[in-house]
């Protein structure tokens, strides 16, 4: 049987790979497994043969971004978060590993295309082309994109050393 | 383990997870020789995820269009001729699980019951041990905050099981936190809702013993 086969499949193939990437957005395995869990139970009603890891990987990404925009969550996550391990951080954003501080501020002032390909490339570590591909955009404007990231974490820098 | 370097360009989490499976000999020559990627590769192949069952409402098999629609059209039909029969007048048809907050929109209060595994979000009845979660529908774009009230029948004061929550707007946006019902009456859940700008509107359900 293929992992997309129905949810249940899926959910044992890829769940334990999607716990870990929301872990890495979240810094919390229990935020991360609740999350996983609750696109599975919403996902079970409109299953199609469709779904595979990149999509999911996508479905991941929106929903964590959602959890860090909660201001009440965010504050509890910005707790663990201090009391976590550092993750290895092979990509780094102006020389700062991203972690639900940063993605929590640039949330306050970037839409949503931009924070996906925030978590593309500074969390899942993905090259601009495998992020065009992944996002079904043009590598330009993935560029473009990340251009603007930069320029938002060097304003966020020159607010915080100004105060 | 954040100071190690990979040598190139990372190879990206979703291909290590794939690598599993696809066995990609360039991600494979890759990652012999980057102690970055090897480590990164490492932790997921060490990695033990302990997954909650998933159950959920079940998928429904695809029916042939006349076998819901004549059903469908008689109980409209049906629906109809009661409302237009028996409604007595001035009767107050808003759903009191919908409140319109100026600076917000119209609010859609809901809830999610989990009984040993199972999660429904269509019942409206407890029976000891159920989870209960509040969920909140608004237009996207908008925040609010939100503050839970539950009230048993014939207690004097409300209970407020949930920390009050800032949400951003959305589709069935979960508050954080669950609850338990116990006893035998009737519970009023109440969410009360407050735009940023001060103004507030409550919404409510009932759930009942089974």
């Amino acid at each position: 049987m293929d992992a997309a086969s129905d949810p249940q499949a899926a959910y044992r193939a890829y769940g334990p790979a999607l716990v870990r990437k929301a872990e890495r957005i979240l810094r919390s395995r229990e935020d991360a497994t609740d999350v996983v869990h609750a696109l599975f139970v919403d996902l079970i009603p409109k299953w199609n043969r469709d779904v595979d890891l990149p999509y999911l990987y996508r479905a991941i990404t929106n929903r964590c971004l959602n959890v860090v925009r909660d201001r009440g969550t965010r504050a509890r996550l910005l707790e663990r978060e201090s009391a976590s391990a550092a993750p290895i951080g092979r990509v780094r954003l102006e020389d700062q590993v991203v972690g639900v501080g940063l993605i929590a501020a640039l949330a306050e002032r970037l839409d949503e295309g931009h924070l996906q390909v925030l978590v593309c490339r500074f969390v899942d570590d993905m090259t601009q082309e495998e992020i065009a591909l992944h996002l079904k955009l043009s590598r330009k404007t993935i560029g473009k994109r990340l251009d603007r990231i930069r320029d938002e974490v060097i304003s966020l820098r020159g607010q915080e050393t100004a105060s | 383990m954040s100071g190690l370097a990979c040598i190139g360009e990372p190879i990206s989490w979703l291909r290590l997870e794939q690598f599993a499976t696809t066995r990609d000999p360039a991600i494979a020559s890759h990652v012999a020789q980057c102690p970055a990627c090897k480590h990164c590769l490492e932790e997921i192949t060490a990695d033990l995820v302990a997954l909650p069952p998933l159950v959920g409402p079940e998928a429904r098999p695809a029916r042939t269009w006349w076998k819901w629609a004549v059903p469908a059209f008689a109980m409209a039909a049906a629906a109809l001729a009661l409302i237009v029969v028996i409604r007595p007048r001035g009767e107050d048809s808003a759903r009191e699980d919908v409140v319109v907050v100026k600076g917000v929109g119209e609010v859609v209060l809901g809830v999610v019951r989990e009984r040993g595994g199972v999660i429904r979000q269509d019942v409206r009845s407890f029976a000891p041990g159920d989870r209960w979660k509040v969920v909140v529908t608004c237009p996207p774009a908008a925040s609010a905050s939100v503050e839970v009230a539950v009230t048993e029948a014939g207690a004097a004061a409300a209970d407020h099981p949930l920390m009050p929550a800032t949400i951003a707007c959305g589709n069935r946006i979960v508050i954080p936190g669950a609850f338990f019902l116990t006893g035998t009456n009737k519970n009023r859940v109440c969410a009360t809702v407050t735009s940023p700008g001060g103004d507030r509107g409550t919404a409510c359900l009932t759930i009942a013993p089974e």
